[in-house]
């Protein structure tokens, strides 16, 4: 009997800490804003997402880094915000949505990708057109 | 409207479960069973008849909410209209259970319950995986009108626009009939299945072994935090854990009263509907045919030749529907599949290649003695478990159930090593990002297995285990045999 009190206790009470110790990660994680999550990044797009019609096809360009890890997620994020509308990896669309990490769009970058702005949606959300094809 | 379309999905599905199990209504295990068991019935009927709406008059507000409240009415009148009473499913017989178990369980309840809150408050939108696939899809079925195929672009091949439509479409129909998209309807859905599923589990376990199995069994998948954090992420792991877990309950029921085939029919229905969830759930309806056949040969002495055909018929008369419905959606909607841009070269190369195959065993160990972020490896806890109480098979009508499931959860964990092995781009990433859930998917079966195929728990003093009072060890075999069938 003892046996089994000590199986059934023990494994139990593995059980409840455990749940118990990812409870106190998950109310720690609370307090962490994320920059770039979800929320934030629908909050960016609020005006621009307004101005979205299904079946558009969007190109994407960012200023992320060629190396940065947070570059493919961000343009995941970018999709599902926008949808309906479609949205691809590349800038070369008649229409391109850019993704900036300041408020200030890099003429630079634009130029680089024969992007003209048509809407400064403020936030670093900017719309473009491709110059030439 | 978001939570009468929830109402709506878990009354569909009980009133289909009662019409199959009725008894007088009432508060009683059998009821908590088929509401468990209704919730993903439901989810998986809703769901079914949402694709074919969208099909056949698409993303029609009218049509939608008629076919939703229509299907959740007929269910109630079949269900509720019956005059049969069907088989009975109460708590097994067993020693009086100490008033620490139900404690340590309702306290497990509550720690997953609020582990869930704080996880959804703090990420409403789910995990990457979640939003990035399941609730993408959701999003463009409902907001794209007219142009709902766009979720299945080849744009959106990074998305895996082959997967079933089991869950976006569910989420997608709340939306449409509540005229909003809001977390709600994801985050109601991820809770409605993790409960569900522990439900299941520990009501089944009740009607198979007895209370306090349950209770232990209850509390090992509510304290898996893992399963919990998974539940939270809003990703499809948790709702096919769901199928998978209900199809080998009810083939278990099917044993013990293997008069009643529609134990069979439904759990073909559950096995359709994890078809309808995840392409996993199309390797593991595979799988449980296979090992039903399998085990019912290898256990025919006990089940009988005659009660094999009947039940297999059911099983597959079951599984029909939401089979017919996935093979549709496979080839007339749905995007093309990660495993169609593999060249069959690469493929073979990926075969013959010793190193995968090393990576994926070690994988496999590493998630094994890690799995549901136990603060002690639960492979160990359950190792000493087994040791103390060891493993003990009561009734010999489980041995078939058991086969069966032990074989296709062992067929379908190995095929998606297959898969990951023959078809994964980066091997490191699949095993560091989908291993876990891929055992986590299969997790709340085995607890199931673990604990219908262990011993007798004896935990008052003044009782001892049933088995051993009623038929000596001394007895010969065919006496004992005779008795453990009784």
């Amino acid at each position: 009997m003892a046996r089994h009190k000590f199986a059934v206790i023990a494994l139990a009470a593995i059980a409840l800490c455990s749940i118990f110790w990812s409870l106190l990660d998950v109310l720690g994680a609370v307090s962490h804003n994320r920059i770039f999550g979800v929320a934030s990044f629908e909050n960016r797009f609020d005006e621009f997402r307004k101005t979205v019609q299904p079946h558009t096809v969007y190109g994407y360009l960012s200023d992320n880094a060629p190396n940065d890890p947070s570059a493919r997620p961000e343009f995941f994020l970018t999709q599902y915000t926008l949808a309906p509308a479609l949205v691809r990896s590349t800038a070369d669309e008649r229409l391109v949505v850019v993704n900036f990490h300041s408020d200030k769009p890099d003429d630079k970058l634009l130029r680089a990708n024969q992007l003209a702005l048509v809407q400064n949606f403020g936030n670093g959300v900017v719309l473009c057109r491709r110059i030439r094809r | 409207m978001m939570f009468l379309c929830l109402a709506a999905i878990c009354l569909t599905g009980f009133g289909l479960v009662r019409w199959m199990f009725p008894r007088p209504l009432g508060w009683s295990l059998h009821n908590a069973l088929l509401l468990s068991l209704g919730i993903g019935a439901g989810a998986g009927v809703v769901s079914c008849l949402y694709f074919l709406s969208l099909v056949l008059a698409g993303p029609n507000f009218t049509v939608l909410a008629a076919v939703t409240a229509g299907a959740a009415i007929a269910a109630l009148a079949c269900g509720l209209g019956t005059r049969r009473q069907g088989t009975l499913l109460a708590w097994a017989e067993g020693p009086e259970v100490p008033w620490y178990l139900l404690g340590l369980f309702l306290l497990a309840i509550a720690l997953a319950v609020t582990t869930f809150l704080v996880a959804v408050a703090n990420n409403p939108h789910g995990d990457q995986g979640a939003w990035s696939i399941w609730n993408l899809r959701a999003r463009f079925l409902f907001r794209a009108g007219a142009f709902w195929r766009d979720a299945f672009s080849n744009d959106l091949g990074w998305s895996h626009p082959d997967y079933p439509l089991l869950l976006p479409g569910l989420v997608a129909l709340c939306w449409t009939l509540a005229g909003q998209d809001s977390t709600g309807a994801p985050i109601a859905i991820a809770f409605l299945f993790a409960l569900a599923t522990a439900a299941v589990l520990t009501g089944v376990i009740g009607v198979l072994r007895g209370k306090a199995q349950a209770l232990v069994g209850g509390t090992l998948l509510l304290g898996t935090a893992s399963f919990i954090a998974l539940s939270a992420a809003e990703y499809g792991d948790v709702p096919l854990s769901f199928y998978i877990l209900a199809t080998l309950a009810l083939l278990c029921l099917q044993d013990r009263h293997p008069e009643d085939l529609r134990f069979s029919a439904l759990a073909g229905l559950m096995a359709g509907f994890a078809a309808w969830t995840r392409n996993e759930g199309i390797f593991f309806l595979a799988a449980v045919i296979l090992a039903r056949g399998a085990a019912a040969l290898r256990f025919r002495d006990r089940t009988g030749p005659a009660a094999l055909a009947p039940q297999m018929l059911r099983l597959v008369a079951g599984l029909l529907a939401p089979l017919a419905v996935v093979i549709f959606f496979k080839l007339r909607v749905g995007g093309a599949s990660d495993w169609s841009s593999e060249t069959p070269a690469l493929v073979l190369q990926h075969l013959a290649d010793p190193s995968r195959w090393i990576a994926t065993a070690e994988g496999l160990v590493v998630v094994l003695f890690t799995l549901g972020r136990f603060l002690i490896s639960i492979v160990l806890v359950l190792g000493l478990y087994w040791y103390l109480v060891r493993f003990k098979v009561q009734d010999a009508r489980d041995r078939a159930a058991l086969a069966t499931a032990a074989i296709a959860l062992g067929l379908t964990l190995a095929v998606e090593l297959l898969v990951a092995i023959l078809f994964a781009g980066d091997l490191a990433i699949e095993i560091g990002t989908s291993f876990e859930r891929d055992v986590l998917q299969l997790w709340p079966a085995g607890v199931f297995m673990f604990f219908l195929a262990s011993g007798p728990l004896q935990l008052n003093a003044a009782e001892k285990p049933a088995s051993k009072s009623k038929t000596s060890k001394k007895a010969p075999k065919p006496a004992r045999r005779a008795a453990e069938t009784r």
